[in-house]
């Protein structure tokens, strides 16, 4: 009995740092300013310019998220293939970046894809024409992908490598060739990886205002620039409130996808 | 799928795949690096090789305080974390499935959060305890999201851990804490140890939970590069970047000496368990478990090296200020002061500063509205001030304390009577124009004439080569100003056109910035921008210094334009106002006002300093413009909340356009 004692500090921690406060999200998304109930704060997403900016979200997330991947698992595949040795190092490598700071990350691509940045000049030297790369949403997306492509790499990663060489082995000693054994076994046996890997690239595409900021010029309004927006300059906790407790269905959808494909507990979530 | 089973066609095809992700991965952390070595600030122009960005780095205590912050934080916040997860995971593992299942649910939702979800209830969970915004509540907010890591990264050893070599211990004696420390711990160590490491890793990398939880004065490495977004980064902290980096990329190499190791982070980092896991075989598990031991000691080697070294530096550098109860917090926008300045008033009065920085009014305003932090002196604009002062948000100034008051030129005071009609809330501190900048060679390739006039911006050939303000009543100006309407109107037809006007220049528009107008013409990737005046001389300055072949000129479009003026005010909750007062007094001396002029470059309404300038500066209208010669400007008023919604609302129309 003395063990769930133990759990008493954490579960005080959760309730006053996390409960709590997601509950006063809920109260604010359902009152108006002078407090009385109303849907309104949730039903403005349904105006033109915020559901625009909803599916704007959801299409360039969802984008990023199948960029990140179809590079991360080719990635994990030969992550996986150089065996003990080296890997540690390797997959160190897809880490280090977070040490350098998020937003200065960012800012750096402005640098590489701006007009005159150092992407153009390239081209200007191989005699190419300039390009229109920034402030776009495909610089939107590249941005995504570039900061969330680790958190798809790891979890991936970590379910193939506990993929017993003698389960490929088999497959090949009973005649399947290279792609039945990437399509039958391989594949099935990392959807725990690939799951939570969306989850945790979809997630913070889905309600990034950094990048579209930085790196969209502030001519794509997405949804998470409307909350942070109403929060720090519009002068409205109640909208803001109204529209994230929208945005939680999103999230409570990722999180019962996770539960369903993790139930073996193989699954990893960074 | 060994190694030497692989054609070598396939290896080379993964090997230059690997290549390019890796380039793709470390091209903007390059780029980074070169530009610490960049003389001019520009991100764009390189205007020699220099060391000295490393330099005043070290000389910046701004950035000295934030990288304490910031390490401090990860670290304090990763210990705690660990204490309180390992104890939870115990408990966890020990419960029935449907209460770990409860419990586990909890866990994961500060992860799977959006991060400005989380950020945010924990902003209005503090202001509704009470909790004052600093320090604390920032390490409070990065233990909250820190503590899952802890516990998913230590079940998975707990599940491997047999019960009954701890019972057998008890048998034998042991009481249960030190057979808990004898036999138990030493099998989850390796997961404790990399769930501190990757605590560690998420604090320092945590931007969008800190932004909405800090409070006055705490600038973590995150907040202070955001807050220099606006107006340009320095360079001092792409050379900080650079020296982490490097650091830790230099000890690592070091700890992977030996290079059969399995990747500790990963291996154990991220698995979670709520299951039973499948045994596995023995000896092959035992030696898993040794190599990730080893790693993991490696590792946390490498972090306990990293910190030490770094804070070794720090303290050796940082000037810990003694306890004062003689305090002031300042709350000015960004670059909007020479720090010489802030020193200089701390060693004559005594006073301590706590001096924060805000970009927008419309972000400065909830911050005093909800008393989060206490600021004893602000320096809001023109329109923002009527708004404080129509909410009664502001302490009438003793301007007997304040005699330095006649050095401002009487002109501007009766500006400020458009905001302030009695003068007694509020003192000028910078003003100026907001006008066109444009590039005289890309306009020529272009064929344009220059610009004299807002409508310019609406010429179909600039597509692409237009830079607009980024914020509701700036941009409205324009648009408000090139139809003649006043840009203080309230009129709904009017302003209807006025969007209308801008959705449909909207395609023409490359970027909505704030500040990043400067870097962005300097660099040459506009023609045409919308710019305060008060840029101009760095703007020009700079040009010269890069040997740039094309000019920046300035024009204040004939519809005329807005009319700024930033001036001091003090909040009615300052806990020190007198304090706040010899502020006010001390910047209106001459020659601070001077020193502040030559480094914000905006135009100064004290005819003391203006007398101290050179005749040039004086007679550069593009700065001072002639008052009498302007038509149709106006100053910004507070239009009452209601209408502040409907022009927020406009305006995300047309930003979703």
């Amino acid at each position: 009995m003395s063990k769930k004692l133990l759990s008493f500090p954490y579960l005080l921690w959760m309730l006053g740092f996390t409960i709590i406060p997601l509950g006063l999200i809920v109260y604010f998304g359902l009152t108006d300013k002078t407090g009385a109930f109303t849907l309104a704060n949730i039903l403005a997403i349904a105006t033109e310019e915020h559901a625009k900016a909803l599916w704007l979200s959801l299409g360039l997330s969802l984008l990023a998220t199948l960029f990140c991947l179809l590079f991360a698992y080719p990635l994990a595949m030969i992550l996986r293939s150089k065996g003990v040795s080296g890997s540690a190092f390797i997959v160190f490598i897809f880490i280090l970046p977070m040490w350098m700071n998020f937003l200065l990350r960012t800012l750096a691509w402005q640098t590489l894809l701006e007009k005159s940045g150092v992407i153009n000049g390239l081209l200007a030297a191989l005699r190419l024409p300039p390009q229109g790369l920034i402030n776009t949403p495909a610089a939107i997306i590249l941005g995504m992908v570039y900061n969330f492509l680790p958190f798809m790499v790891l979890p991936i990663y970590n379910v193939l490598v506990k993929i017993d060489d003698n389960t490929i082995n088999a497959a090949r000693d009973l005649g399947a060739n290279t792609f039945q054994t990437f399509w039958y076994v391989m594949l099935p046996l990392s959807i725990p990886g690939i799951i939570s890997g969306i989850t945790m690239v979809f997630v913070p595409a889905l309600t990034t205002f950094v990048i579209s900021n930085l790196l969209g010029g502030s001519k794509i309004l997405l949804i998470g620039n409307v909350i942070e927006q109403e929060f720090t300059k519009g002068n409205n906790w109640n909208l803001g409130s109204g529209i994230s407790l929208v945005m939680m269905i999103f999230i409570l959808i990722s999180m019962a996808l996770i539960a369903k494909y993790d139930k073996n507990g193989e699954g990893t979530v960074i | 799928m060994k190694n030497t089973t692989l054609p070598s066609l396939r290896r080379f095809i993964s090997n230059f795949y690997l290549v390019l992700v890796l380039i793709f991965l470390y091209a903007p952390i390059l780029t980074m690096m070169v530009l610490s070595f960049n003389t001019s600030k520009s991100r764009t122009q390189w205007g020699g090789f220099t060391t000295s960005w490393y330099q005043q780095m070290f000389s910046d205590a701004n950035i000295i305080s934030a990288l304490y912050n910031t390490l401090m934080i990860a670290l304090v916040s990763a210990l705690v974390a660990c204490i309180i997860g390992t104890a939870a995971a115990i408990a966890i593992n020990s419960m029935k499935p449907v209460s770990r299942t409860i419990v586990m649910g909890i866990t994961n939702i500060p992860m799977l959060n959006a991060d400005i979800v989380t950020g945010i209830s924990l902003m209005l969970g503090f202001i509704a305890f009470g909790i004052s915004l600093g320090f604390k509540t920032i390490l409070i907010s990065h233990i909250t999201f820190n503590i899952p890591y802890v516990i998913l990264s230590v079940m998975p050893k707990l599940k491997q851990t047999s019960k009954s070599t701890y019972e057998a211990a008890l048998d034998l004696g042991a009481s249960p804490l030190y057979a808990f420390f004898k036999v138990v711990f030493p099998d989850i160590l390796p997961g404790v140890l990399s769930g501190f490491l990757l605590a560690f890793t998420m604090s320092l990398d945590d931007f969008i939970i800190t932004h909405f939880t800090r409070g006055a004065g705490i600038n973590t490495l995150s907040t202070l590069i955001y807050s220099q977004v606006r107006r340009g980064i320095q360079p001092s902290m792409y050379a900080l970047s650079t020296i982490i980096f490097l650091t830790v990329l230099v000890l690592l190499l070091i700890a992977n000496y030996r290079p059969k190791a399995k990747p500790a982070y990963s291996e154990t980092a991220q698995t979670r368990s709520r299951e039973e896991t499948a045994p596995e075989s023995g000896t092959r598990t035992y030696l898993k478990k040794k190599l990730r031991a080893e790693q993991l000691h490696k590792w946390t080697m490498v972090t306990a090296a990293v910190f030490i070294l770094l804070a070794a530096g720090l303290i050796s550098i940082k000037n810990y200020a003694m306890a004062n109860n003689n305090e002031l917090y300042v709350y000015n926008w960004g670059e909007y002061i020479d720090e010489e300045v802030v020193a200089m008033f701390e060693e004559e009065t005594g006073i301590k500063v706590t001096y924060d920085m805000f970009e927008t009014n419309e972000e400065m305003y909830p911050v005093i509205d909800a008393g989060a932090v206490l600021y004893d002196v602000v320096c809001p604009s023109d329109y923002m001030i009527q708004r404080m002062m129509e909410n009664d948000m502001l302490a009438e100034i003793n301007f007997d304390n304040i005699p330095n008051i006649d050095q401002i030129n009487p002109r501007y005071l009766e500006m400020s009577q458009a905001f302030d009609p009695q003068n007694r809330y509020s003192v000028p501190y910078c003003w100026g124009t907001v006008g066109i900048i444009y590039n005289t060679k890309r306009l020529e390739e272009l064929n344009v004439a220059p610009p004299t006039s807002w409508s310019d911006l609406w010429n179909p050939a600039l597509s692409g080569e237009i830079l607009m303000q980024d914020s509701v009543r700036d941009t409205f100006m324009v648009a408000l100003k090139d139809l003649g309407y006043s840009m203080n109107t309230t009129d709904p037809g009017e302003l209807q056109e006025a969007k209308e006007l801008l959705i449909a220049q909207k395609p023409l528009v490359q970027a909505y910035v704030i500040d990043q107008v400067r870097d962005k013409m300097i660099g040459g990737e506009a023609a045409v921008g919308v710019i305060y005046s008060g840029e101009l001389l760095y703007i020009q300055e700079e040009v010269e210094a890069l040997e740039l072949d094309y000019q920046l000129d300035y024009v204040i479009p004939k519809e005329g334009t807005n009319l700024w003026i930033d001036a001091w005010v003090i909040p009615s909750n300052a806990q020190n106002k007198e304090n706040a007062e010899k502020w006010i007094n001390f910047l209106c001396r001459p020659d601070i006002a001077l020193r502040n002029f030559e480094y914000i470059t905006y135009p100064t309404p004290n005819q003391g300093a203006f007398e101290l300038l050179d005749k040039d500066t004086q007679e550069n209208k593009s700065v001072f413009p002639n008052l009498d010669e302007l038509e149709n400007c106006e100053v910004f008023q507070y239009l009452g909340d209601e209408d502040d919604a409907v022009y927020n609302h406009l305006w995300k129309e047309v930003k979703s356009k």
